[in-house]
């Protein structure tokens, strides 16, 4: 009988890595934790103002979005055709599906109507921008409230921003009605390419266009001077002075004092000539902006006039957060400890009691039913957990000074 | 680079280090951060908020449409795109639109050109390309180009002729829509004081055509 030499050749398992299309992304570890974090605490934040949650549908027929959505955002439309021969397009605008939702649901008693919202969006990508979807938080106030609406809002939003974190969010508010109060005096063909060289951020186009009007002193003067009406309170005495009066600046100076009053003063910028499409907005407007971040991470303001479109008259505010960039920049309550618990052979009706013990002491856990000890333990190493637990010899290895420790007295410590 | 030092050095930016800088990327004199980079990549850097302001000429602008705050033309950088090609293309170009479908239009500003023609109901086919444009329908890669020109000479050494004027060109100052929320005291001095050099180099240029 010869020598048997056998060899145990490793298989190799050749896995083909699979891509999304372009444009799209999965988010998973501790952004998606953060994620989750910020997205309950928001919706939790607003339930308690009333805000109930709302969870828009996917697609929006075409017909209903082409004709209320921004000429802006029209052609950032992903459109398809669903298996019922209805052309639709993705989920762009969730304020859209908010404004919809109260026209046919609710009757005009039943208002005002409070919704808050975090869920993906969808539209073509705008330069630099590459994403195809987003996530978005937002809420809606629909009805009569008046101005204390708009402040309620924003000091949501505000209060909101400080509970996860993020100190010293700043916001620029602006009003559109003032613009829109003004121009009606001026040549309409004028007027809708002097708004939208705002809304684009041309100042070379905008005081292209300013030479061009043929229009009394005063208006010309402030319309010269509107782009540089940004910064503080001083802001809204000089615009008073280039107005004559301050009529228009009513609602603004209002929310500004309110916001003042609320204790968030360092974090209000004035800008009047923030703008934006005037079709769909109607009022006082506004940027939000994080230190550590390089563009708004988010904005809204008052769009009465998409009401208009529903043939609803009434008052609406809303805006919109992107939850990926918020999440990125919370600095939430520290994450709970994470052990993996190894079976090591016992049954799951001898594992789940124990677990449940440990997952109360405020620790998550990840269970491991492999047989080989090694293998858990490697997992444990590779998953950065702070504990692992050997459920059968009721031992507690800690990663962090590689001591072990038993069960029993290791859960005793935890619930000291 | 040399017209927006000459800009900065108007404004009162200072301008010393910038002008020695050597192979450095970024230079740091007093308050101010310079960061040096490709024309077409200064939007990106501005819309990031890597950078508060930079010097873009208005063909990157409106090449690439990035979110920025344009703030002042500072008249520096003149030229113009055009559309050119050989002379034989001129009745085409004079003609009715319909002579100009499918025309193949090679180009490094691939948006412009679609959007140009889109605007005239012309449908062409646009080739992107990244360098000298004039070769593509001297060698029969395209049938004109659609491209930026100063005095021309290029064009002409090549035997091809200015078709149509599509937009003028010139260097512009833009920002970073943040930095405009908080930094606009700043950033406004910077804009005053290119407009005062520029009434002053118009009011020249005035007086010299007198």
């Amino acid at each position: 009988m010869g020598n048997h030499f056998s060899y145990v050749k490793e298989r190799i398992i050749v896995v083909k890595m699979s891509r999304l299309p372009r444009g799209c992304s999965n988010v998973c570890g501790d952004l998606a934790c953060k994620m989750n974090i910020c997205r309950t605490s928001f919706i939790s934040s607003f339930s308690r103002f009333g805000y109930l949650p709302f969870w828009p549908s996917g697609l929006q027929l075409l017909e209903t979005a082409w004709e209320k959505l921004p000429s802006t955002l029209r052609n950032r439309l992903l459109t398809l055709n669903t298996p019922f021969g209805e052309p639709c397009c993705l989920r762009t605008d969730i304020t859209l599906a908010a404004v919809a939702y109260l026209s046919s649901h609710f009757s005009p008693e039943e208002r005002p109507l409070r919704l808050s919202y975090a869920d993906r969006i969808y539209s073509n990508p705008q330069n630099p921008d590459p994403n195809l979807e987003n996530f978005q938080i937002g809420a809606e106030l629909l009805g009569w409230e008046e101005e204390g609406a708009d402040i309620e809002m924003i000091f949501l939003l505000l209060r909101y921003l400080e509970n996860i974190g993020i100190k010293n969010a700043g916001i620029v508010i602006g009003d559109v009605a003032i613009l829109r109060k003004i121009l009606p005096s001026i040549k309409s063909a004028l007027c809708d390419k002097l708004a939208k060289a705002l809304v684009k951020g041309s100042f070379s186009e905008y005081f292209q266009i300013i030479e061009k009007l043929g229009v009394e002193d005063s208006k010309i003067t402030f319309l010269r001077t509107l782009p540089e009406l940004k910064g503080g309170h001083e802001i809204l005495n000089r615009a008073k002075e280039l107005l004559g009066n301050d009529n228009l600046l009513g609602p603004i100076t209002r929310m500004y004092d309110s916001l003042k009053n609320l204790g968030f003063e360092d974090q209000i910028n004035i800008d009047l000539a923030l703008t934006r499409e005037l079709d769909y907005y109607s009022g006082p407007i506004f940027d939000i902006y994080l230190p550590e971040y390089g563009k708004p991470v988010g904005g809204g303001g008052r769009y009465d006039g998409l009401l208009a479109n529903y043939d609803i008259i009434g008052q609406a505010m809303g805006f919109a957060l992107d939850l990926e960039v918020i999440a990125s920049f919370s600095r939430t309550k520290t994450m709970p400890e994470k052990a993996l618990v190894w079976s090591g052979g016992l049954s799951a009706d001898s594992v789940f009691p124990e677990t449940l013990s440990i997952t109360q002491t405020g620790i998550d856990i990840e269970l491991s039913w492999v047989r080989s000890r090694n293998s858990s333990m490697r997992l444990a190493k590779n998953r950065n957990v702070s504990f692992w637990i050997d459920l059968a010899n009721r031992k507690v290895l800690r990663f962090s000074d590689n001591s072990d420790i038993s069960l029993d007295r290791w859960l005793g410590e935890l619930k000291c | 680079m040399k017209d927006a030092i000459d800009v900065m050095d108007k404004t009162g930016i200072p301008v010393q280090k910038i002008k020695n800088k050597g192979r450095k990327l970024i230079v740091e004199d007093g308050h101010y951060r310079f960061i040096f980079a490709k024309p077409m990549d200064v939007p990106l850097h501005i819309s990031h908020g890597t950078a508060d302001l930079g010097f873009v000429g208005s063909d990157v602008m409106k090449e690439l449409e990035v979110p920025l705050i344009e703030l002042a033309d500072t008249g520096k950088g003149k030229c113009r795109i055009v559309v050119a090609g050989p002379p034989h293309l001129e009745k085409r170009f004079n003609g009715h639109e319909s002579g100009l479908m499918w025309l193949t239009v090679a180009t490094k500003y691939p948006n412009i050109a679609d959007r140009y023609f889109s605007s005239r109901g012309v449908q062409v086919k646009i080739l992107n390309l990244h360098g000298s444009i004039e070769l593509a329908p001297v060698i029969g890669l395209s049938d004109c180009i659609l491209d930026i020109v100063q005095t021309g000479s290029t064009l002409r050494a090549n035997n091809l002729k200015i078709l149509e004027n599509v937009i003028p060109v010139s260097l512009y100052l833009a920002a970073n829509k943040k930095s405009t929320q908080f930094k606009w005291r700043d950033i406004s001095d910077i804009v005053k004081k290119i407009k005062e050099f520029r009434e002053v180099e118009n009011h020249w240029g005035n007086h010299m055509k007198e």
